[in-house]
């Protein structure tokens, strides 16, 4: 006689930490799909982040390829102070409304004028990488270019016990990059716009028609003013200050490469490691601001790249057991 | 302390066998962010299957839990709703392994006519790509998850199932082929009059509004293919077994995936498996709808308190999330 066991427990009904299936509400609330189940729902709203360890290598990137890298129209890279340092950074996420997770992204200091003439400044993302799928997913509403990937963030050894430390990144099968090192608190230069309010962070959205007949591309902008709501004047990055720890260039080991499904590795062109910046924060990200909107129209005989049937490097890699 | 190498060289692009980068195709040639390194990138279109492997599971619901799960304009047309994994060995995405919700569906279209589909209300995969190439452009419910799916001994006689997410089951079975018919089949099954729908919605960056849309993909092959069903079945690879021959079957609801509370089997009628090509061709919106929200309706979408972490924001880290 076969087993066959299901079990309908609907968590929604025990305990108010779990909201109902948007089905169930108010269709105002509903943010994505699927509205029976999402992967990620309004308990995610507003986000926030509490002692997440964020560890910033301090790169030197050419102007060519920072040029390459943000799009124009509309952004234009920065040309001032220290225009040359692109933060190459890890964090370790441990409580966020998304659960905890691991993630990794490139930002660049970039400008766009608006036809109004106002100028507006902010870190430019062209690279992201995360372990879980809702944050991805919640990223990319917003503009984010989130990807999935393993990443691991270590520090352990020494006298404080956290003295060394170890970042790696790996993404179908191909390791991308790898840092090893030990903290020794030198100064290192940061990125031109650390802890200013003035500047925001830039993500280019891109929204596909389902019949692929046209993508918007959208600039949208997150300022670094915390929202009104949250009644706390200052950065929406709440660095901890009494948590910081820095590696100098010549305490860090570095390994990076482009692979089949990844280009980083060869686009940025990274001409010195200066060093890396380590600390602890809080943080919220609020809804993000449209600044910039251009639809690209394709022919109806558009037909992509591939061949059908046919399957090529990409298509390829080897399978993975779990997620 | 201190080495570091940067590896720029691009072997793929030169011999042929990628498409050229993003950085250096005109914008229409991008179909997701980020623009510097998309997600999903046009060498996947147009979209073919080869020799994939559907294990379907056929299962008696009650139509009352279905209706609940199944969001207007769409209507239930059946309670046998098919509940399937697949091995995805060759596609445009790369291997890949799947598990979705199929439920018999109508949906009558802003010009009056009624189109017949499979429904998805749930849908898992073990990979990035696939993920959001199904998600963003036509609606897919995905998201990401450990599946497994074999078939092993004797002439492959014996098939077993999982799927695991954030450290809950959600759904295990195995048991023995018998080659037996089944005592009822999804109604949509071999049929080019029914195709598949999904219930997009895209939200936009600042959450004032969303977009919803039901996504339409024909079952006929697109013109350019010839003609017939766009899945193409190997009949000799046909195997089935019925309700009894299922030896175990554990099926369960969770704090973050609601399938197992939502709709639980009043019967499983037994399982049909098979060997197939597919095309996933662009699909058509048949219905569309816009949501806005006020600074009053966002009060309805805050659902968690700021910085204080509940039961779905604490779930263990994955050792190797997704990718």
């Amino acid at each position: 006689m076969p087993s066959h066991l299901n079990v309908p427990t609907r968590y929604w009904e025990l305990t108010k930490e779990v909201p109902p299936p948007p089905v169930e509400r108010d269709e105002k609330s509903w943010i994505i799909a699927n509205p029976a189940d999402p992967l990620w729902d309004i308990d995610v709203l507003p986000l926030t982040y509490t002692d997440s360890r964020w560890s910033a290598f301090v790169v030197r990137v050419p102007e060519e390829s920072r040029r390459r890298l943000c799009p124009n129209p509309p952004l234009q890279v920065w040309d001032g102070e220290n225009a040359d340092l692109v933060e190459f950074w890890y964090v370790d996420h441990k409580n966020t409304m998304l659960g905890p997770y691991l993630e990794f992204g490139v930002t660049i200091s970039a400008v766009y004028k608006d036809p109004k003439g106002n100028v507006w400044k902010a870190g430019y993302y062209p690279y992201m990488y995360l372990t879980g799928d809702a944050p991805v997913d919640a990223g990319r509403v917003l503009g984010f270019p989130k990807k999935m990937a393993f990443i691991r963030c270590t520090v352990h050894g020494g006298e404080k016990g956290t003295d060394f430390f170890g970042f790696a990144m790996a993404r179908n099968g191909y390791l991308i990059h790898s840092a090893t090192g030990k903290f020794d608190d030198k100064p290192v230069t940061p990125p031109y716009f650390y802890g200013k309010t003035d500047w925001g962070k830039f993500n280019m959205k891109v929204i596909t028609r389902p019949d692929i007949s046209s993508s918007t591309w959208q600039l949208t902008y997150l300022p670094s003013e915390l929202p009104p709501q949250f009644n706390i004047k200052g950065h929406r990055f709440m660095i901890k200050p009494e948590h910081t720890r820095t590696a100098s260039g010549d305490a860090i080991n570095w390994f990076l490469q482009a692979t089949p499904f990844d280009n980083m590795g060869a686009e940025l062109k990274i001409t010195e490691v200066t060093g890396l910046i380590s600390f602890v924060f809080d943080l919220v990200i609020p809804p993000a601001k449209v600044l910039w909107e251009e639809t690209y129209e394709r022919p109806a005989s558009y037909r992509g790249y591939a061949t059908p049937y046919k399957y090529g490097l990409r298509q390829q890699f080897p399978i993975h057991q779990g997620s | 302390m201190g080495l570091q190498a940067n590896e720029h060289s691009y072997p793929w692009l030169q011999e042929g066998e990628v498409p050229p980068l993003p950085l250096d195709r005109d914008r229409i040639h991008i179909i997701s962010q980020g623009v510097a390194d998309p997600l999903f990138d046009y060498d996947i279109i147009p979209l073919t299957y080869t020799e994939s492997r559907w294990m379907a599971f056929v299962i008696r619901c009650d139509e009352k839990d279905l209706k609940k799960i199944v969001p207007k304009p769409i209507e239930v047309a059946d309670d046998v709703v098919e509940f399937w994994y697949v091995i995805h060995r060759n596609t445009m995405l790369g291997p890949y392994m799947e598990m979705g919700v199929t439920v018999s569906a109508t949906c009558k279209s802003e010009d009056g006519q009624v189109y017949k589909a499979g429904y998805y209300p749930y849908m898992y995969l073990s990979n990035d790509s696939p993920i959001w190439a199904g998600k963003e452009p036509f609606g897919f419910p995905k998201k990401a998850a450990y599946i497994a799916a074999f078939e092993h001994g004797t002439n492959n006689n014996y098939f077993n199932v999982l799927m695991e997410r954030r450290g809950y089951i959600i759904h295990t079975a195995n048991g023995r082929y018998s080659d037996k018919p089944l005592a009822a089949r999804p109604v949509f099954y071999g049929k080019t009059d029914w195709g598949r729908m999904n219930y997009r919605i895209t939200t936009s960056p600042d959450v004032t509004y969303s977009i919803h849309e039901v996504t339409y993909l024909p079952s006929e092959l697109p013109p350019q293919f010839g003609t017939g069903h766009r899945f193409q079945l190997n009949p000799a690879s046909i195997r089935t077994a019925t309700g009894a021959d299922i030896r175990a079957w554990y099926l369960s609801g969770t704090p973050f995936d609601f399938m197992g509370g939502q709709i639980p089997p009043k019967e499983v009628i037994g399982l049909i498996s098979f060997t197939f090509n597919l095309i996933i061709p662009p699909a058509k919106t048949i219905w569309t709808k816009k949501v806005t929200r006020s600074d009053a309706d966002m009060n309805q979408v805050l659902y968690s308190t700021p910085f204080k972490y509940t039961m779905r924001h604490r779930f263990l880290l994955p050792q190797y999330p997704g990718c």
